[in-house]
């Protein structure tokens, strides 16, 4: 049967009869050559870990914070490492690079090899944190995909989430990302919306052994949004938090990364205009393990989720996943990015994909007026 | 081990190949055999791994990225002791650790293969690790088919091998001339692969890969090329009646 065509993947038709020709079953046993060195990898180093501060009311992009706080972490942890697709001017993975040279990972403009390279140093104990725009780390998923089934641990980080990176246009945005890393077995998807809690999620992703972290993936943003938490506030992995409440509230606005903001805004709009509205940022929960939470948002009896991401697979899914058990469902509304965007200014962005403050808040109105019944 | 008992290693493996995948009536026992005398050499003579300890820091890895070929690895983990004949033979069932596809349910099995074109650019994260980080001689040897040439990652992965200067990294291409539905695209031409390989400043030898003898490197340890990147080598298949076997075995030159 040498050389012959159409016989991949198939067991042989006389198994009997092939074995017979080879000369049949043997039980040479064979004597592995011993590895050499028997020494561990030196990881002595570590120190404590002082993650960034940031102040309340600073502007800070994700982004910054994500660099800063992987340098941090590389100074407390001998087995953290850090990788990148030639864009670590961006991703911010440069604040790494220039502490720990000697850690840090170029990899070019090789998507694929970038996460493959991540996998290959979490089977020999490291800890690694690969980083590209989101857009493009849609070119590694199969690499993704398949660290899930070798039980990798790793660390993704997409930067340039959304419309929200503006003028670049939309090759350049991350808009599918969510739903590609929510849809990997046993991974977990980070989504902050100010710099001391991207610190600390950055540092949360190095916990666990390699198996229990999975893909992790943490999703960031160029532009500088407001701090809303002090350093000190505690940002579990799994954690939701409730932004805004009160007893009259009409209904919630589920909101995640750059749309906290403008759900926030939107809120004040519509509160001058006495339309109470409660504001909640929940969790993207982990595939297969966890559901997302939504922080106790459906007591208002209708959610609003508004994600610079497509409508399929982010957040609003995710919020929608959490009433399939069979249980009452709340009105579900979602915002998202349905057209196809341009060049223009963040605002402008926020604005055309209506998931800006005047649009969650037009949106609102709408809502409140025509359909919820209260 | 000699070369009278390599042949017969090599045998073995086939054998075991085809007693697995005839136990679980499906499975790849002709891919597995192409590769088998490349694998008899590799685990006989150069591999340093202690199955006993898969977290030993000194093991060599190896990384079979034409991951279909599990019969191949199967049979090679019960010629080196580590699984019984009577396991071998639960390929592919339900429950068992030898399914269709490596994955590290088994712990001598770092990364899941079976995604083409995926084993040679994880080999290269390991390879810098053990370069740069570990600082440990261990070496990485990766398996690869010859279709899985065609993905953009190997190249990337190539050409980053070089780049980075290597040399613990050792890439093996089976060149058995067939993917699934026919002719790969260079077929026999050894030297479209060594032409390629060579222009991203590998080092390339091409040996027969049914043998024995020519596919024992002269160094495969010894020889550090100053920066130089890994070796690669590259067998045609081997059937039962063949050409002139052609094998190459490609160690990477400094760019």
């Amino acid at each position: 049967m040498e050389d012959q065509e159409g016989k991949h993947g198939k067991p042989l038709k006389d198994a009997g009869e092939a074995i017979e020709e080879l000369g049949g079953p043997r039980f040479v046993r064979v004597e592995v050559n011993k590895p050499h060195a028997d020494r561990s990898p030196g990881t002595s180093g570590a120190g404590p870990l002082e993650l960034p501060r940031y102040e309340r009311g600073d502007e800070v992009a994700t982004r910054d914070a994500y660099g800063e706080a992987l340098a941090a972490l590389g100074t407390a942890r001998p087995d953290v490492v850090a990788l990148d697709g030639e864009v670590s001017d961006s991703t911010r993975a440069q604040f790494f690079a220039k502490e720990h040279p000697d850690r840090f990972f170029e990899c070019y403009i090789a998507e694929q090899q970038l996460v493959a390279a991540a996998v290959g140093m979490q089977t020999r104990g490291y800890v690694p944190y690969a980083s590209s725009f989101a857009a493009f780390l849609t070119r590694a998923h199969d690499f993704v995909r398949m660290a899930a089934v070798s039980r990798a641990g790793i660390n993704v980080v997409g930067s340039h989430a959304g419309v929200a990176i503006g003028e670049d246009g939309p090759s350049q945005m991350g808009l599918e990302d969510l739903a590609m890393f929510r849809a990997v077995h046993g991974s977990t998807v980070l989504y902050p919306c100010d710099a001391n809690q991207t610190a600390h999620l950055v540092a949360a992703m190095a916990e666990g052994d390699a198996q229990s972290r999975g893909v992790r993936y943490l999703r960031t943003s160029r532009g500088a949004m407001p701090v809303l938490y002090g350093p000190d506030e505690e940002f579990p992995v799994g954690g939701s938090k409730l932004l805004r409440s009160g007893d009259d509230d009409r209904l919630t606005l589920l909101a995640a990364g750059v749309t906290v903001h403008e759900a926030l805004r939107a809120a004040d709009l519509l509160a001058q205009d006495g339309l109470p509205v409660r504001v909640a940022r929940p969790v993207l929960g982990q595939a297969g393990r966890r559901r997302a939470r939504t922080g106790g948002a459906e007591a208002t009896g209708c959610l609003v989720t508004v994600e610079d991401h497509h409508p399929q697979g982010g957040l609003g899914d995710a919020v929608a996943e959490v009433f399939a058990d069979g249980r009452p469902a709340p009105r579900l509304v979602r915002l998202a990015v349905g057209n196809m965007p341009g060049s223009a200014t963040e605002q402008e962005q926020l604005n055309a994909s209506g998931i800006d403050a005047d649009e969650i808040a037009a949106a609102v109105k709408l809502l409140a007026e025509k359909v919820v019944v209260r | 081990m000699d070369s009278e008992q390599l042949i017969q290693l090599g045998q073995q493996l086939r054998v075991d190949a085809v007693r697995a995948a005839d136990a679980a009536q499906s499975g790849h026992p002709t891919s597995s055999m192409s590769a088998a005398d490349l694998a008899a050499v590799l685990l006989a003579g150069h591999l340093h791994y202690d199955f006993d300890r898969p977290d030993h820091p000194g093991n060599d890895r190896f990384i079979l990225s034409k991951g279909h070929a599990s019969p191949l690895l199967y049979a090679m983990y019960r010629a080196a002791g580590a699984v019984d004949d009577e396991e071998l033979l639960t390929y592919r069932r339900l429950g068992s650790r030898l399914e269709g596809h490596p994955t590290p349910r088994l712990p001598w099995v770092d990364v899941a293969t079976g995604s083409l074109g995926q084993g040679l650019p994880v080999g290269v994260g390991v390879a810098l690790a053990g370069k740069r980080l570990d600082q440990v001689p261990y070496r990485v040897w990766v398996l690869s088919g010859d279709s899985e040439m065609a993905e953009g990652s190997v190249w990337e992965a190539v050409e980053h091998a070089a780049d980075q200067h290597l040399d613990n990294l050792t890439l093996i291409i089976d060149v058995n001339r067939l993917g699934q539905r026919g002719p790969t695209r260079h077929g026999w031409d050894l030297a479209a692969y060594t032409r390629r390989l060579r222009a991203f400043g590998w080092h390339t030898i091409e040996v027969d890969g049914h043998d024995v003898a020519a596919s024992t490197p002269p160094s495969t340890r010894r020889v550090r090329p100053p920066g130089g990147p890994p070796r690669s080598s590259r067998a045609p298949a081997r059937g039962a009646a063949s050409p002139p076997w052609r094998t190459r075995k490609a160690s990477t030159a400094s760019p």
